[in-house]
């Protein structure tokens, strides 16, 4: 079956359209890796609570998923991530991270171990090309099941219960695992949003079916389906990374010194040097000590969001600029991710001031913030670890 | 003993070299090859005739000295043998050095021409040559630091050597430098043997016709040291012999027939070899003078960034030169040609057209109907390599791909041997009833017996993508092969190969430098 059902139109519908053309009020769509994405059904406030308070339900297929398989694939995905993939156990999914020869991030993503030798990469840069690079020379093939498989983000603190009234017992699930609860249904204890949640995997055609059952079983948990902005104040509170936002995919970029290393990231928790070689091993022996820049998770006075900001130092030297930053309605805090010359982030942290322009009613002006480096994630409720999960 | 300072793989005159030079300073070396003759592409048959290479054009006294054979003469003598542009019509051209004259010794129209032509390439080979000699330039150090220094300095004189050409010259060295060999041979003169000649010249060995852009460098890279072209007296082994005893004298320990199976590395770097009998040789330092893909299979991708093997997949070496070597049970005659010059280089290209219609059905993957063919017969220049009336002629034909369609099944094989008796009979009538034994050396035979990537002349194409820091790559052209201690010291690292040693000499060098810097 061709997944174009009108070229000419460019945006494909994905797996869950129906559904969701059903529930858009508000028709803000947007493009996601070539597929009609929701950016909002309704009203981005009650998509939001519902994530925080109930549950949400967000399409994630456009995700790029790609099984790796065959004898040689541990050793192919080792070299290719910098994590120890041979911790990875059957039935377990990783955070990973993998970079160029220059130990620059190309993307990061979820890494799931199916089986001994089978595994699937999900992420949000398309990577085909790269995988195929990566496996030359390894018994291992790629399969490309980005428009295959599809997957549903069931997110928020009655998630669990929601799976539980569906039929589908996940109550053993601890974070990060992964299982086939039915023949051709595989769910995982993973999400983007720092709360209790999981993603469920299927076959695109049985997609909505699977969509329906979770919708009728949601009926008394408040769940409701969500777009993008809503999910995107969930992933900024949980202090997650945006590829394209928070750090530029070094195969992205064209420019010079547009790529981060891991350790630029705050993502060094994820590098083994211990395990043998892997991309960009060499060059981040280099670069481990000598980060140019570090990511700050800051608090920001007031509360004008200060997304795409400069940051200053004593409110004169500009040292780095706010990725993604908001008003944080769980944190109740003004809170932001910046990219600051390590120098000042590590020496000289409590003299940070972001540039805010500010609009009194059409009356533009600046504003020096004050940023508060924070060391605890914005937003990390128990919930999202117990297991078994707490009913609601 | 199984324990080395350094393992170099392959015994060709790369490999000899860099052991040599390697033991030379204080290393203990074992040069490990899987043919039991050494000289790699150089290696002469078990009769003692030529089987690859037959001629030399551009061997470095720079490795005459760091092998430790001194700073003046190599210890075999080399015969300077003059160039013949055969002609269907008899008109040869005769070529020594600058003078071309016809073959009669007659005044040639073009002499003139071809003079001025020669005197360019030549100055411009000079120039080049001192970038051919060394590492090409790179700074992983300091800017201010003492090999950085060098480097500007070299690149320096580099700079200054162009400005003293003068205005117009430099001008037009840069001109041509990246130009066609067709056109620019073609500004000088009108297309006939002469033509042709230097056209055949330009593309030797390499997947190109004389009208791809680059051929000019590959010309000029030829006349580094000249252009002279000569013949070892005692045939290659006496030059085989020269370079592996060089490596004996200086230590190293010498081992044929044995094919390595490994590449070990552990923690990422190099620790050793394995070998087809089973035994394990281990030694910090491991260069290898195959190709870089080939490493990366003995060593295992995972020890390669996804990068560096996507590259050296991508080396472009496409073997389009196959030998004939032919014995003979006299010495046959060009009509029109003197005896004396039956011991020259013999060039069947009759015009630059004809190398370029050569060329086209290697694109193809079929081989060339009318070949280019260099022939020598040594045995005329040094009778004490056959005996009685016997000679042996040695015969590069191209375009045979190392690709044909079909594969090189005996079937063709015994049809390029055919296309290449057809055509020397063109000029030779009654060679084919002299012929007493014929051998055809495929490219796929060449690779299979020395290891060159693709039986490429050269072990990666000598075009301009490939030159200097991108030879064979980007990211390995400083020898250095990703794991620590693993460096690539044969024909597809820079500067190449033409039978001048200096890749395996700067390999050992840079190994010895990024040790010193340990």
């Amino acid at each position: 079956m061709s997944v174009f059902t009108d070229p000419a139109l460019g945006l494909i519908d994905g797996p869950f359209q129906p559904r969701l053309a059903e529930q858009s009020r508000a028709k803000a769509w947007y493009g996601w890796a070539g597929y009609i994405a929701p950016a909002v059904l309704d009203s981005v406030e009650f998509e939001y609570f519902a994530l925080r308070n109930q549950a949400s339900l967000f399409d994630i297929s456009p995700m790029h998923k790609y099984r790796i398989a065959g004898p040689d694939a541990l050793a192919a995905i080792n070299r290719l991530i910098t994590r120890d993939a041979t911790k990875i156990e059957v039935g377990r999914v990783a955070y990973c991270v993998w970079c160029d020869e220059e130990g620059m991030v190309i993307d990061d993503g979820t890494l799931f171990r199916l089986d001994d030798t089978d595994w699937r990469l999900c992420c949000q840069e398309p990577m085909l090309t790269w995988l195929l690079d990566a496996t030359w020379g390894f018994d291992a093939t790629v399969t490309d099941e980005s428009d295959t498989v599809a997957g549903l983000a069931l997110q928020g603190p009655t998630a669990f219960s929601i799976l539980d009234a569906a039929g589908l017992d996940v109550a053993d699930l601890k974070p990060f695992d992964l299982r086939e609860v039915e023949p051709g249904l595989m769910i995982s204890r993973t999400g983007f949003t720092g709360d209790l949640g999981y993603e469920i995997w299927m076959d695109r055609d049985a997609a909505l079916p699977v969509w329906d059952r979770l919708w009728e079983a949601g009926a008394l948990w408040g769940l409701r389906a969500i777009g993008y902005e809503a999910l995107n104040i969930a992933r900024i509170e949980a202090g997650y990374l945006a590829a394209g936002v928070d750090f530029q995919p070094i195969h992205a970029t064209e420019r010079l010194h547009r790529g981060k290393t891991p350790f630029e990231l705050g993502l060094g928790w994820l590098v083994n040097f211990d395990k043998g070689h892997f991309n960009g091993r060499r060059a981040l022996l280099a670069a481990r000590d000598a980060p140019r820049t570090l990511l700050l998770k800051v608090d920001v006075e007031g509360f004008k969001p200060a997304t795409g900001a400069l940051v200053y130092h004593a409110k004169r030297r500009e040292v780095g600029h706010i990725t993604s930053g908001l008003w944080s309605p769980t944190a109740k805090r003004n809170i932001a991710l910046a990219h600051v010359k390590a120098s000042h982030a590590r020496q000289r942290p409590g003299n940070l001031w972001a540039e805010v322009y500010t609009s009194q009613e059409g009356q533009w002006s600046t504003r020096m913030a004050r940023l508060i480096p924070l060391k605890t994630p914005f937003f990390a409720p128990p919930r999202a670890r117990a297991t078994p999960p707490g009913r609601i | 003993m199984t324990r080395f300072d350094a393992i170099v793989i392959g015994g060709g005159i790369n490999g000899l070299t860099a052991a040599a030079v390697l033991a030379r300073r204080g290393k203990s070396v074992c040069v490990l090859d899987q043919a039991e003759t050494l000289g790699g592409m150089a290696a002469p048959g078990p009769d003692g005739a030529p089987r690859g290479a037959h001629l030399l054009y551009n061997l470095s006294p720079a490795v005459r000295r760091d092998i430790g054979l001194g700073n003046r003469d190599w210890p075999f003598r080399s015969a300077p043998l003059p160039s013949v542009a055969l002609s269907p019509d008899g008109r040869h051209v005769v070529l020594r050095g600058g003078e071309a004259t016809n073959g009669d010794s007659s005044a040639h129209p073009d002499a003139d021409a071809y003079r001025a032509l020669h005197g360019r390439l030549a100055k411009y080979g000079a120039l080049l040559r001192q970038l051919a000699e060394n590492a090409p330039p790179g700074f992983d150090g300091k800017l201010a630091s003492r090999s950085a220094l060098r480097q500007m300095m070299r690149l320096g004189w580099f700079g200054l050597g162009l400005k003293r050409l003068g205005r117009d010259e430099m001008r037009n060295f840069l001109r041509v430098l990246l130009s066609n060999a067709y056109d620019t041979i073609l500004d000088e003169m009108p297309d006939g043997p002469m033509a042709g000649l230097l056209a055949a010249d330009a593309v030797r060995g390499a997947a190109a016709g004389p009208r791809a852009p680059g051929t000019v460098f590959s010309l000029i890279y030829r006349m580094g040291h000249g252009g002279e072209v000569t013949l070892p007296m005692g045939g290659m082994s006496a030059l085989c012999s020269a370079f592996a005893d060089a490596a004996r004298n200086a230590g190293c320990q010498i081992e044929t027939g044995v094919t390595v199976t490994r590449v070990l590395i552990e923690a990422g770097a190099a620790c050793g070899v394995e070998t087809a009998d089973g035994r394990q040789i281990t030694a910090p330092l491991v260069l290898t003078s195959t190709g870089a893909e080939v490493t990366c299979h003995l060593a295992g991708p995972q020890h390669f960034d996804i990068e560096a093997t996507r590259r050296m997949r991508n080396v472009r070496a496409r073997g389009t030169a196959a030998k004939v070597n032919l014995r003979l049970s006299s010495l046959p005659a060009v009509i029109g040609l003197s005896r004396d010059l039956m011991a020259a280089r013999l060039i069947a290209a009759p015009s630059a057209t004809y190398v370029e219609r050569a060329f086209n059905p290697s694109k193809y993957r079929e081989m060339s109907p009318n070949p280019v063919i260099e022939a020598v017969i040594p045995s005329v220049t040094d009778p004490g390599l056959t005996s009685g009336d016997s000679h042996y002629l040695s015969a590069i034909v191209q375009y045979a791909p190392c690709d044909l369609e079909g594969g090189w099944t005996e079937t063709a094989k015994r049809a390029l041997a055919k296309a290449t008796i057809d055509t020397l009979a063109t000029y030779m009538p009654d060679l084919p009833g002299q012929i007493t034994a014929s051998e055809v050396l495929t490219p796929v035979d060449i690779e299979a017996q020395t290891g060159a990537p693709g039986g490429h002349w050269h072990h990666a194409e000598m075009s301009l993508d490939q030159l200097l820091t991108l030879r064979p790559a980007n990211g390995l052209g400083r020898y250095a092969l990703g794991p620590a201690g693993l460096y690539l010291c044969g024909a597809s690292a820079h500067p190449g190969g033409d039978i001048m040693g200096l890749a395996g000499r700067n390999a050992a060098l840079a190994a010895l430098a990024s040790e010193g810097r340990k």
